[in-house]
């Protein structure tokens, strides 16, 4: 009898090349539906890190006026150093704000004029500073206020876009997250069975010929079960690794779309549980499917 | 038209190869016992308080026009439908309190062979015959030299790594008679199993069912043709009506008027070797 084993789990694995068409099509279908639960768990995760890091971090960009002395400007910058709750200050001259602005075009190197030749000559991006500071106090809302209102109070500044709507937007998803993101996780999870389970009990079906001869030569259940499961577990391995490439690919293209003032959003992929969930769930599930769509 | 021991002599089949299908001794002297059997699909009454026996080694075949309920019996036999009403014993199974777990004991034990084949197009005329053998753990050798054996008896030897698809249909029957064989059952069932080959070729596997008989397989042959029955005027024949039996030629069977085979045949028009039509 201990031949049995590795005869249908060898099956399971050699029925996804006799059945092509219908093996590409669940593969196909695990993808989609796995790659719509991935995207779903992206935005979870960058809501909950990019919302909850406003809850212990606000950053304020100040804008120079154009020709402002860069003096002034440098000891200013040397003052945010020592401000209560300081965490990190990024500058830009308008020589470095144009030179990254170029290097984002795609033209590094290239002067204003060269970049927009229908500007006046002498036009300049102006002086920035991205600072990145705790909130202080019992109210962050009115340290916020206060704090937006010393950086607009400076000489030569023009205009300053602080993280207020970030910050209520982290304080809102504090409020809400414990009650969303396992239910939508678990939601999901389900979305993601019943799908799954779908996809391979049309496979099951598409197979019913089979099985009804397997019953006929005295297959019991498991036998004609054991194949399904491990061809399940293929396709769903199968489907959650692709669909984990694609979100892959998508994120590294929109990683940074939402990160400008004033949301500052980093979009992130994933963590390595979460994908591993992305994987082994459409597995599981499809397996369990496999198994279940196999009546006795 | 070809007869029966005209067609002995010319078998190319090698007997010795059957020496290792030949199965273990029966514990059991009734291999299927058959009580007051019924059976309806709605309003249609399938079967009607059939009652038979077969003995280990019996070779009886099952006839009548069709729609007689040869194939519902047949079913019922191998589990393949409930018993409504009746009671029926199969190799020591007790299809009334069979519990389904326990069907795939009883298909193990009974080999089948359908009239539309129920054979699996994509996979190999040997992983067809060997799927049985591999559902009971058997080693790669020793289901190699089962198939082999049964092949070389069904003339499918040299079909072996071809895929069911792609070979013909009555080949495909081959196949699907190979598969029943192949076990050993102790119980052979077959719905029609020569309707779709040339009368030489079903005279061929008729010898090859009747050997299984003196290996002490016990065995129900469901077929319409007359002249094929008539090759073998000693052989039992149950015939069946409208769902009963109206005439069988043996005391097994549980009609009032069991017929001696000379008298089946005036009264059903069975011919015989003489005069197979």
């Amino acid at each position: 009898m201990s031949g049995i084993l590795p005869r249908l789990v060898r099956q399971g694995l050699t029925d996804l090349a006799l059945h092509p068409r219908a093996s590409i099509g669940a593969v196909f279908s695990l993808t989609l539906i796995t790659f719509l639960v991935g995207l779903f768990f992206m935005t979870l995760v960058t809501l909950d890190r990019q919302l909850g890091m406003a809850r212990v971090e606000t950053v304020f960009q100040v804008y120079w006026r154009p020709g402002t002395d860069i003096g002034r400007i440098r000891s200013a910058w040397a003052e945010y150093l020592h401000l209560p709750g300081f965490v990190a200050v990024k500058t830009y001259t308008p020589e470095q704000a144009m030179a990254e602005l170029g290097a984002r075009l795609g033209r590094s190197g290239a002067s204003a004029g060269q970049l927009f030749p229908f500007l006046p000559a002498d036009s300049a991006l102006p002086a920035t500073a991205l600072v990145s500071l705790v909130p202080q106090g019992p109210d962050p809302e009115k340290w916020a206020k206060e704090t937006e209102a010393y950086f607009r109070s400076q000489p030569g500044v023009a205009r300053v876009a602080g993280t207020p709507v970030r910050d209520e937007m982290g304080r809102a998803w504090k409020n809400v997250s414990r009650y969303v993101i396992w239910p939508s996780v678990a939601f999901m999870t389900v979305m993601l069975g019943l799908t799954v389970g779908n996809t391979l009990r049309l496979l099951v079906l598409a197979r019913a010929h089979e099985i009804e001869i397997l019953q006929l030569v005295g297959a019991f259940n498991r036998h004609i079960r054991l194949p399904f499961i491990v061809s399940g577990a293929v396709l769903g391995i199968g489907g959650g690794l692709f669909a984990l490439l694609l979100l892959y690919i998508l994120h590294a293209q929109i990683a940074e779309v939402l990160n400008f003032p004033p949301l500052f959003l980093r979009i992130h992929f994933p963590p390595p549980p979460m994908s591993a969930l992305l994987v082994l769930a459409p597995a599981a599930t499809a397996a369990i499917s496999g198994a279940l769509a196999v009546k006795g | 038209m070809l007869r029966h021991n005209e067609n002995k002599m010319r078998l190319p089949w090698r007997a010795t190869n059957l020496v290792l299908l030949r199965p273990l001794p029966y514990s059991l002297s009734r291999m299927i016992r058959v009580r007051h059997l019924s059976h309806s699909f709605g309003q249609h009454q399938a079967l009607s308080d059939v009652s038979f026996s077969l003995g280990k080694g019996e070779f009886v075949f099952l006839s009548g026009p069709s729609g007689a309920g040869k194939t519902t019996l047949l079913r019922i036999l191998h589990a393949a439908l409930p018993i409504q009403r009746g009671e029926a014993i199969v190799a020591d199974f007790n299809l009334v309190r069979l519990p389904s777990a326990s069907v795939p004991l009883l298909r193990r034990q009974v080999g089948v062979v359908f009239q539309d084949f129920k054979i699996l197009p994509l996979r190999t005329v040997e992983e067809n015959i060997s799927l049985p053998l591999e559902l009971r753990g058997l080693s790669d050798t020793h289901m190699e030299r089962r198939v082999r054996a049964v092949c070389i008896a069904l003339g499918l030897e040299e079909r072996l790594k071809v895929k069911c698809r792609d070979i013909s249909g009555g080949e495909q029957q081959r196949v699907a008679i190979a598969r029943a064989l192949v076990t050993n059952p102790k119980v052979l069932l077959a719905d029609e199993p020569t309707g779709n080959l040339d009368p030489a070729l079903s005279l061929r596997l008729m010898e090859l069912f009747k050997q299984f008989q003196t290996y002490g397989a016990t065995v129900l042959f469901a077929t319409h043709s007359r002249e094929l029955m008539g090759h073998y005027p000693e052989a039992h024949v149950m015939h069946l009506e409208s769902g009963r039996i109206t005439a069988a030629n043996w005391p097994g069977a549980g009609v009032a008027h069991a017929l001696r085979a000379g008298a089946l045949r005036e009264n059903f028009a069975v011919p015989g070797p003489g005069n197979a039509r």
